[in-house]
């Protein structure tokens, strides 16, 4: 499976209730370090419930021009969240099974990209 | 003085490069149908197509990357792809259209069926691609353009009735046209000025030639004086066709049209310049065309690219285009009209323009890519209005287009 198979894949929470579409992976670079750069790891998954498009980069919060795309972007992204790794329980071909009791983050980033 | 003199060059091949074969069909059938009643269409194009160059232009100098290395970056890969299929085809159509101009203009110089032209025009491209520096290219195709401006001379000559001419410039439906066709022509000529690829070279050549932020108020001077005055190039084109072509009943179909008004206005002499012009325009937009459908699939698939590198090492770079001109003669040489090719083309690069615009428009906003140098507020407040009308004539193109029969 590929990251590209992921995107738009439908997340389930553990009693079979729809909660959206994963939208975005989020990737940490703290892993065995090389030359250029440290391996990625998955640090989680963005679960959007109207649509998977892309955020186009407004999930970090100090973007806010030029008006009025950001706040259309967001509003197509509303009540979307961010999983942790480790509350996925199954991540099949069709859909995504989250742990019960997962917690559910903002999505939103500050300005450089950092949660 | 050299700074100064860097300025005025550039100047002069913004203006030169700024006539393409779109320009120069475009403006003389709205001329011959429409007399300068579309002439406004040319003011918001050429603004239109300031705010996008001077956007891009400032993307690639602050952040090092051109437009569909952006595009990429900011859409993903699959929305990506599906962008990068529409505006290559749309490109690919454009360098078919411009060989078949240099083609037409050459069969005008010397009564040789411009199908005998075509291979000479394609293989000429492809070796000022391959061998001459970008530089050198750039401002030797401008500064031949530039004798374009003798459509400007020819209207002077033709002696026009001007206040007659200045009472056309109000816009009106003509009474033997209709609504349809008159906004159908509206966005051909939108997208003639505002023609995808010109921002996709821009941006290109800006990393192309290595500008930095210092080099910005050059490139603004070029886009802001250049681009205007190439501007009222396209609107003399259009003048020459409404005096001439307009009352006699003649409206556009063919390259020998579009430089009728000059023989009239300024004889043989006249008429030796314009085919040098046109020749130069269209061989200097072949060239810029050929260069972006390499640039545009190069930055997509994080190929190495750029003149500046010698063709070996951007071999993928280097056949792209090879593949794109062959494919661009295997279409003229069905025998379809280039002028038809060009009509379609611009009307084409109206639909394609927002999935260009709208990613450039993002990421001068975005202070990662482009740290102090993000889009100010006038600079959205125009880029937002002009989002607006980018959008409409892209959603209104293809229905008007069937609407009216093309035109017709």
């Amino acid at each position: 499976m590929i990251l590209g198979d992921l995107l738009g894949t439908p997340v389930h929470d553990d009693d079979g209730v729809r909660l959206g579409r994963v939208a975005d992976a989020r990737f940490v670079v703290d892993g065995a370090p090389h030359r250029l750069m440290a391996d990625a790891r998955l640090l989680g998954l963005v679960v959007s419930p109207h649509s998977w498009s892309s955020f186009m980069g407004y999930e970090r919060n100090s973007l806010t021009q030029p008006w009025p795309l950001p706040q259309l972007l967001r509003w197509r992204h509303r009540g979307s969240f961010f999983v942790m790794w480790e509350d996925i329980a199954v991540l099949g071909d069709r859909s995504v099974r989250l742990r019960r009791g997962y917690t559910a983050y903002s999505p939103a980033l500050d300005g450089s990209g950092q949660e | 003085m050299k700074r100064l003199l860097g300025v005025a060059l550039g100047i002069l091949t913004a203006i030169g490069g700024f006539v393409d074969i779109g320009d120069l069909v475009t403006n003389a059938v709205v001329g011959s149908r429409f007399g300068l009643s579309l002439i406004w269409v040319v003011v918001v194009g050429v603004v239109g197509i300031c705010v996008f160059a001077n956007m891009s232009g400032r993307v690639a100098a602050a952040s090092g990357r051109a437009t569909f290395e952006v595009i990429r970056e900011r859409l993903g890969p699959r929305a990506g792809l599906a962008n990068l299929s529409a505006s290559f085809l749309i490109n690919l159509m454009t360098v078919t259209a411009e060989i078949g101009g240099i083609a037409l203009a050459l069969q005008l110089a010397s009564s040789v069926n411009y199908l005998l032209w075509i291979p000479l025009a394609a293989v000429a491209v492809w070796l000022v691609i391959w061998r001459v520096k970008f530089s050198i290219m750039e401002n030797v195709t401008g500064l031949l353009g530039l004798t374009l401006i003798v459509f400007a001379v020819a209207l002077f000559l033709l002696k026009p009735d001007w206040g007659n001419l200045a009472s056309q410039a109000i816009p009106a439906v003509p009474a033997e046209e209709t609504g349809a066709t008159y906004w159908y022509f509206a966005i051909a000529l939108f997208g003639a000025a505002m023609t995808p690829y010109e921002v996709f070279f821009f941006s290109s050549g800006a990393v192309e030639e290595g500008w930095k932020i210092k080099d910005l108020i050059q490139s603004r001077i070029n886009v802001l004086v250049g681009f205007p005055l190439g501007g009222l190039l396209s609107v003399a084109i259009a003048g020459c066709a409404a005096v001439v072509l307009l009352p006699a009943g003649i409206s556009v179909t063919s390259l020998s049209q579009v430089i009728l008004p000059v023989a009239e206005g300024a004889g043989k002499l006249g008429l030796a310049v314009v085919l040098l012009g046109i020749v130069a325009a269209t061989f200097g937009a072949a060239l810029e065309t050929t260069l972006s459908s390499g640039y545009t699939l190069a930055q997509f698939f994080g190929w190495s690219w750029g003149k500046f590198r010698a063709p070996a090492q951007a071999a993928r770079f280097h056949l792209a285009m090879i593949i794109c001109l062959l494919v661009g003669l295997g279409v003229l040489a069905t025998g379809v009209d280039p002028v038809l090719v060009t009509e379609y083309s611009v009307v084409f690069s109206a639909v394609a323009l927002p999935l260009t615009y709208l990613p450039i428009l993002i990421v001068a906003n975005d202070p990662q890519y482009m740290g102090q140098h993000v889009n100010g507020r006038g600079v959205n407040v125009v880029a937002m209005v002009y989002l607006v009308v980018i959008l409409v004539a892209s959603l209104a193109a293809i229905p008007l287009m069937i609407v009216t029969g093309a035109g017709a």
